[in-house]
């Protein structure tokens, strides 16, 4: 069980859905769980049926359902609730906002379930994340981060330089922090460039960008 | 023998004789705001903004900075303006209509912002410059423009209770007042407290006033007097209704 | 407290609401009045996140009535005062403007807009052009900058406050729900760095001195007795208009005085229309775009040079012909035939252009 919690268009989504097709790829049965509450039309909606396909049980909001849903604001799917009961492995992609981490608090379960691991996505070209002491700052408002991810990009401009700074930037945060990075993802080619593992010997995620898509 | 004009030192003389209508009460309240600026000495920092109706036609009353501005929204341009400067005095001049109508939502959320500005709201229990029209302060029964058989309080609702709703939706600190210009001295007085409270820095201040309008009402000089003094208490209370309280003292 | 939020220059990648925050931080806005409204709530988020870091102020009012309207008093303060709007809200806060634009005022107001009438989607559209160029009941004696980019948002942002206060007229920032979540990369930096000096604001009241005494007190109305005085004051309005309008207007154009096709856009629009137009260029088709980036006011006199060698304008935009209203006043007499590819509140692609072009040209 891991939730994608971070700054606003860290990358949270794109993250959680590479993170759910790749342990589904493995064999593993995967349910992948939209938790954003601030922008439910947007997010995972477009591409609901794509990953369903690819054999993954996306819990999000149907078009059809979503009249009104960008001017309520706020509001949980009441199926989500629940989504941490369900077998295999679940990803939670929650949203932003001054709420931070503590969405989670919406999840039967989140706060004793000893398998959830909180994963904070990183891009260090965000100007709220820029450097060490704005993400030191940006994870103590937080809340609970167990792990960091680097998810350093510029968008179609990034180069591996750009990601590898990015990871020595999460990895000395990571370490202020006394928590673990997980990974440093990178789209399919820089990641190619880069190599298994990034200069701060992390694993690299390669991943393949499904939320233009959704529009982002 | 010289007669001394009792004209306040804040009023800007080359506009005088002002414009409202004889036996008109904005006179007398902006007499009482005048004095309370000059005991006050805050010609200097004091802003002016006054709304749309008969308000307006003070728009270059005082020596002091003025801004008129639109039907029911001084409350948010005087508040805009306190917001962005806080060294500036704000007042905000309005009618019944102005404040408890159009721009009854400013004057709400003001109030339980407790934004830090004064607001003078005058009472004449009709829209003036429109034409005498039925306003939310009109008395059960009066004859209006657009209620002339008498407000029906049945179909139309009772008078608003002006200062007692922002009394009871400001927080300690605020000043809330009805004055009347059948009492000037005391009205000065309710004025130059609810303006030091805002330069005390306790938050809102709001003083309604019951004024007179014989040009709407059709009244003589003894109608008129005996309208605002008898007639519009019986409904509307004079006296102060909100006073902060004496600060206490650290340990007390 | 740190001074300023940008130093130096460096790529970024955001959204475009987090963009038109730090721009105006960095254009030295004092304070923001804002209602929530989507698709712009994030510009409110992200300003007061760091509002308090850099000594600046907010406000969440009760409506863009009061939203506007404590803009308004935040200028006459003398304060640099701005605030955020969308659809509905966008209709409120025309009646601020209206007094911003009767009185001078340089309140600065980003538009995000939506889908329309009434509540519609929340989503995108260009549905508000009629009403933030010429809205409210006035003349429409105000400045609007059409943006395309994060990096326009950032640029014209600073740039919004700098002309109010260079001219006093009211100013929008004309973006729109796509430019407001989508994320790209742009460079931010430090204006005054890069030589672009901030305009200063000054008090309208609340000025040094007693009044009658050492000055004359500031006394501002926008309510007039009779005819000739009011025809006087807009006379006086649109002369100083339409003065500065040929140095405030902006445009950008490819081959437009040259080709058998001009495509006419704006905002995000005009992105689709670029890629279509260099496209079907490359492919030797007789093509080229203009597109406004100020719609108010629009650069006139080449518009009308296009209108005049084009055979057609073809008008593309996400409403039901606003800009193309705005086209049809300004290129009023010339040559070219005006064809219509209206897509009220959808998005517009480069694909769905070029096969327009291909179309008309047979």
């Amino acid at each position: 069980m891991e939730a994608y919690v971070g700054e606003y268009a860290s990358g949270k989504s794109e993250v959680a859905v590479n993170r759910a097709l790749m342990l589904s790829r493995e064999g593993r049965t995967v349910t992948l769980v939209d938790l954003d509450i601030v922008e439910p039309c947007y997010t995972l909606r477009p591409i609901k049926k794509e990953l369903t396909a690819a054999g993954i049980q996306v819990l999000a909001w149907e078009t059809r359902d979503t009249v009104g849903l960008g001017e309520t604001g706020n509001v949980i799917r009441a199926e989500n609730r629940w989504a941490l009961k369900r077998a295999g492995d679940i990803i939670l992609d929650v949203g932003y906002g001054v709420g931070g981490s503590r969405t989670l608090n919406l999840l039967e379960g989140a706060s004793d379930d000893p398998d959830l691991k909180v994963v904070a996505v990183i891009n260090t070209s965000r100007p709220m994340t820029g450097s060490v002491p704005d993400i030191l700052d940006y994870i103590g408002q937080l809340g609970r981060v167990d792990m960091l991810l680097n998810n350093t990009h510029l968008g179609e401009e990034t180069t591996a330089e750009i990601v590898q700074e990015g990871a020595r930037c999460v990895a000395e945060a990571a370490g202020k922090l006394g928590i673990p990075v997980l990974a440093t993802t990178a789209v399919e080619d820089v990641a190619g460039v880069i190599g298994p593992e990034d200069c701060m010997g992390n694993p690299v995620w390669p991943i393949h960008r499904y939320m233009p898509k959704t529009l982002w | 023998m010289s007669v001394q004009l009792a004209m306040p030192k804040s009023w800007r003389i080359d506009t005088k004789p002002h414009k409202f209508c004889p036996g008109c009460g904005h006179g007398l309240v902006l007499k009482a705001l005048g004095q309370a600026i000059d005991e006050l000495g805050i010609q200097d920092r004091a802003v002016y903004g006054c709304d749309i109706g008969c308000s307006l036609l003070s728009w270059d009353f005082f020596n002091v900075d003025s801004i008129q501005t639109h039907h029911g929204r001084t409350t948010p341009v005087i508040t805009g303006l306190k917001r962005a400067n806080p060294d500036l005095v704000g007042i905000a001049y309005m009618g019944d209509g102005g404040g408890y109508a159009i721009g009854s939502q400013h004057l709400v959320n003001a109030a339980a912002r407790n934004e830090n500005i004064t607001v003078i709201l005058v009472n004449n229990t009709q829209y003036g410059m429109t034409g005498g029209q039925m306003a939310p302060t009109t008395m059960p029964g009066q004859k209006t423009e657009t209620s002339p058989y008498g407000r029906d309080p049945q179909k139309t609702g009772y008078p608003t209770q002006g200062p007692e709703m922002v009394a009871a939706i400001t927080r300690e600190g605020a000043y809330v007042a009805r004055g009347t210009v059948a009492n000037p001295k005391q009205l000065k007085g309710f004025i130059k407290k609810a303006l030091e409270n805002q330069i005390a820095g306790n938050g809102f201040s709001f003083v309604e006033v019951l004024s007179t309008c014989p040009t709407n009402w059709r009244t003589n000089a003894e109608e008129t007097w005996k309208f605002v003094e008898k007639e519009m208490t019986k409904y509307f209370k004079v006296g102060e209704i909100k006073v902060p309280e004496p600060r206490h003292e650290e340990g007390k | 407290m740190p001074e300023k939020p940008i130093k130096g220059e460096k790529r970024y990648f955001m959204t475009g609401n987090e963009v038109v925050a730090y721009a105006a931080l960095a254009a030295g806005a004092d304070i923001m009045y804002g209602y929530p409204i989507t698709p712009q709530n994030e510009i409110m988020h992200y300003w007061t996140r760091m509002a308090p870091k850099y000594g600046k102020n907010f406000l969440q009012t009760e409506d863009e009535l009061s939203a506007g309207f404590t803009t308004v008093g935040g200028v006459l303060a003398g304060r640099k005062s701005f605030t955020a709007t969308a659809g509905p809200g966008n209709t409120l806060m025309q009646e601020p403007v209206s007094m911003a634009e009767a009185m001078r005022l340089p309140i600065v107001v980003v538009v995000q807009q939506r889908g329309g009438p009434s509540t519609a989607t929340v989503i995108y559209s260009q549905q508000e052009v009629t009403m933030t160029t010429i809205g409210g009941n006035g003349e429409g004696f105000r400045i609007v900058y059409s943006t395309s980019s994060h990096q326009e948002l950032f640029d014209y942002t600073i740039k919004a406050f700098n002309t109010a206060w260079k001219y006093r007229f009211p100013t929008f920032i004309l973006g729109d729900g796509y430019q407001a979540k989508m994320r790209e990369s742009l460079t931010m930096y430090d204006p005054e760095e890069r030589g672009i000096s901030l305009v200063p604001a000054e008090p309208y009241v609340g000025k040094p001195g007693t009044p009658g005494t050492d000055r004359p007190p500031e006394q501002y109305r926008n309510t007039y007795n009779v005819e000739e005085e009011i025809y006087e004051v807009v006379q006086n309005l649109a002369r100083d208009f339409n003065a500065i309008a040929s140095e405030v207007a902006e445009y950008e154009s490819l081959a437009a005085d040259r080709s058998e096709v001009v495509v006419v856009a704006h905002g995000v629009v005009s992105r689709a229309v670029k890629e279509a137009v260099n496209e079907l260029r490359e492919a030797g088709i007789s093509v080229g775009y203009f597109r406004p980036v100020t719609l108010r006011p629009l650069a006139e006199k080449e518009l009308r040079e296009a209108a005049d060698k084009a055979r057609v304008l073809l008008l593309v935009e996400s409403a039901h012909g606003q800009m193309a209203r705005l086209i049809k006043e300004a290129a009023y007499g010339c040559k070219a035939e005006m064809i219509p590819f209206f897509k009220p509140g959808m998005g517009i692609t480069a694909e769905e252009v070029a096969a327009r072009v291909k179309s008309i040209l047979g």
